[in-house]
C-alpha cells in the first residue's frame, strides 16, 4: 500500500462537477485528491473483504447480545425507543449499508477497526461515483477497483424492494449539508434504478398529524431512508412519534442500528471477542491500565471531542459538543503514514456484503470532516 | 483476475437534474448585478434570492454548483413540487389550492432536525 502520483488534470474541477460532485474542496482546499492514489495489492483487497465481512459477523452477535441482555443503559439508548429497536431487529427490518473504519499497520500488515458507521456513513457518492469515474478517466479499463458500490446498491434495493412497506421510498436529510443531500440523492438514484418509486423530503419538513408521519403533500411516509442520527432523532420531539405510528413506518437505517453506531459497542465487542486480532482493546470508563490509548466520546461524530494519550501523556485533542453521554478508552491504533499524511481505510458493507473501500487522509491522526478522500487502484 | 468495481455506473436523477440546471441562463440587461428570482410552484409569484445566489456564487463563475444542487433538489418533491425555506411561503404555494391546503392542515412540522440546527452539524459520520 503505498502512494502514488500522476500528472495533475487542470480541468479535474470541472470534471468532478459535470458529475454533481459539489463539496469537492472547501475554502479553495480539495477535499477530494484527485492527482495521487493508494496503490494497493489485491491480496490486501481479500484481506479487507474478509476482515469486513468477519466484523459484520460479529456486530450482528454484539447486537443480539445487547438486545437479549437489555444493556441500553451503556449506550444511553432512552427506555422508550427500546422496545421499537427490539421489534426492528426480530422483524429483521430493511438495512442498506455501514461503514467500517479501519488503520493499517503495513509493517504488521494488521487491520484494526476503528469504529463503525452504521447508522449514517457517508461518503457513498465520492467512493461509489467520483472514484470509479476518476479510474476510468485516468486508468481506462487496465486497471482495476475495490468498487462494486454502484452495482451492490441497485442489487440491494431490488432486494429489499418486497419487503418495503407502502408504495413509496421517501429519503430524508437536513437542508443545510450539501454532501448530506450529494449522498441522499445518490441513493435515491440507485433506488430508482432498482425500480423504486421515491420522493425526497427534509427532516425538518417531515410532519406529524397525530396517526401517522406525512410529507409535504400530507401522504402517509410508510417507509423512510434518513440520513439523520437516531440518537438525534430520539432526542428530539418528534422521536416519540416513531413508537406513537400507527402506519409503523420503516425507517432505514432501523432503529437496531443505534446499538452499532455507538461507541460503547467498542468495549462490548472486545468483551465478547477478546484479543480478536481485528478488535483494538476497548473499555468503558477508564483505560484500564492502557499506556496509550484513544479517548472517544459515545455519540461523538466525525472526530469530535477525541483525545490521544500516548504513554499517559495527552498529546492531542479535538474539539466538539460531545461527551456528556460518556466514554469509551479504546488502545491507540498505528495508523498508516506516508509523507502526505495519516491514512485510514472505510470499508463499505452494503446489502450483507463488502464492496467497496475508500481512504481518507489528514495531517493528524484522527480523521475529521475536513480529512482528504483520496481514490485507490489495485495493481 | 475477476474485476472488483462496477461495470458502469450511470446516474438518472443527479446528472439530469443538473443537465437541467446547466442550460444556458438568459443574458442580463445589466452586467452590474445580476437578479435572480425563483418560485416553487408555477401559480406562485418570484421571489428575489439574488443575496443567496451571490454568496454561493463559485469562483470559477456562473452559479455556484452548492446553490444549483440546493435549489434543483428542493423541487423534487413530488406533483406539487416543493417547499423551500429559501424563498418566501407565498413563492411556494401561489393559487395551488392542494399545496395551500397541506399547509393548513392540523399537521406539525419541524419536530426533526433541532440538532443539526443548533449544532449547525452535518448528519454524516
Amino acid at each position: 500500500m503505498k502512494i502514488k502520483y500522476l500528472t495533475k488534470d487542470p480541468n479535474w474541477v470541472k470534471r468532478v462537477e459535470q458529475l454533481g460532485y459539489g463539496y469537492h474542496s472547501e475554502d479553495n482546499i480539495p477535499y477530494w485528491i484527485d492527482h495521487y492514489y493508494y496503490s494497493i495489492s489485491e491480496k490486501l483487497v481479500d484481506q479487507i473483504y474478509l476482515a469486513t465481512e468477519e466484523l459484520w459477523q460479529m456486530c450482528l452477535k454484539a447486537v443480539e447480545y445487547v438486545i437479549a441482555n437489555k444493556k441500553y443503559a451503556l449506550f444511553h439508548i432512552p427506555n422508550f425507543i427500546q422496545h421499537h429497536i427490539e421489534k426492528s431487529w426480530e422483524n429483521d427490518a430493511p438495512s442498506i449499508y455501514g461503514r467500517f473504519d479501519f488503520a493499517y499497520d503495513a509493517t504488521k500488515n494488521q487491520l484494526k477497526m476503528l469504529e463503525f458507521n452504521a447508522d449514517t456513513p457517508t461518503s457513498l457518492f465520492e467512493c461509489g461515483v467520483i472514484q470509479w469515474y476518476w479510474k476510468e478517466h485516468f486508468f481506462g479499463n487496465k486497471k482495476d477497483q475495490f468498487n462494486s458500490v454502484h452495482d451492490r446498491l441497485i442489487q440491494s434495493w431490488k432486494e429489499l424492494k418486497p419487503y418495503l412497506k407502502g408504495s413509496k421510498l421517501h429519503f430524508s436529510c437536513v437542508k443545510e449539508s450539501l454532501e448530506d443531500l450529494t449522498n441522499v440523492e445518490y441513493l435515491r438514484d440507485t433506488a430508482l434504478q432498482a425500480g423504486i418509486d421515491t420522493k425526497l423530503i427534509y427532516v425538518d419538513d417531515i410532519g406529524w398529524n397525530g396517526q401517522h408521519f406525512v410529507d409535504l403533500e400530507d401522504e402517509a411516509m410508510t417507509a423512510v431512508f434518513k440520513l439523520y442520527p437516531w440518537e438525534w432523532m430520539v432526542n428530539e420531539e418528534f422521536g416519540v412519534h416513531v413508537i406513537n405510528d400507527l402506519t409503523e413506518a420503516q425507517w432505514i437505517e432501523p432503529s437496531w442500528k443505534m446499538i452499532l453506531s455507538n461507541k460503547a459497542i467498542l468495549p462490548i465487542l472486545w468483551e465478547l471477542f477478546p484479543n480478536h486480532p481485528l478488535l483494538l482493546e476497548s473499555h468503558f470508563n477508564d483505560p484500564k491500565g492502557m499506556p496509550s490509548y484513544v479517548k472517544k466520546p459515545l455519540l461523538s461524530r466525525e472526530g469530535a471531542n477525541i483525545s490521544f494519550v500516548y504513554n499517559g501523556r495527552t498529546i492531542y485533542e479535538t474539539q466538539g459538543d460531545y461527551g456528556e453521554e460518556g466514554f469509551v478508552y479504546q488502545e491507540l491504533a498505528a495508523l498508516h503514514r506516508e509523507s502526505s499524511g495519516y491514512s485510514i481505510i472505510g470499508s463499505w458493507i452494503i446489502g450483507q456484503e463488502p464492496c467497496g473501500i475508500s481512504f481518507r487522509e489528514s495531517d493528524y491522526p484522527v480523521t475529521t470532516d475536513r480529512s482528504r478522500f483520496l481514490p485507490h487502484i489495485i495493481e | 483476475m475477476k474485476k472488483r468495481s462496477s461495470k458502469a455506473v450511470q446516474l438518472l436523477l443527479i446528472t439530469s437534474l443538473l443537465a437541467s440546471c446547466n442550460k444556458p441562463a438568459p443574458k442580463a440587461e445589466s452586467q452590474a448585478k445580476q437578479q435572480v428570482f425563483m418560485r416553487a410552484d408555477s401559480t406562485a409569484q418570484y421571489t428575489n434570492v439574488t443575496n443567496q445566489y451571490e454568496q454561493q456564487r463559485s469562483g470559477t463563475g456562473g452559479m455556484g454548483s452548492a446553490l444549483l444542487w440546493y435549489m434543483a433538489f428542493r423541487h423534487l418533491g413530488g406533483g406539487m413540487g416543493y417547499a423551500s425555506s429559501g424563498i418566501k411561503p407565498q413563492s411556494v404555494v401561489g393559487t395551488n389550492t392542494a399545496k395551500s391546503n397541506a399547509y393548513k392542515s392540523a399537521t406539525t412540522r419541524g419536530g426533526f432536525g433541532s440538532t443539526a440546527k443548533s449544532s449547525n452539524a452535518s448528519a454524516s459520520s
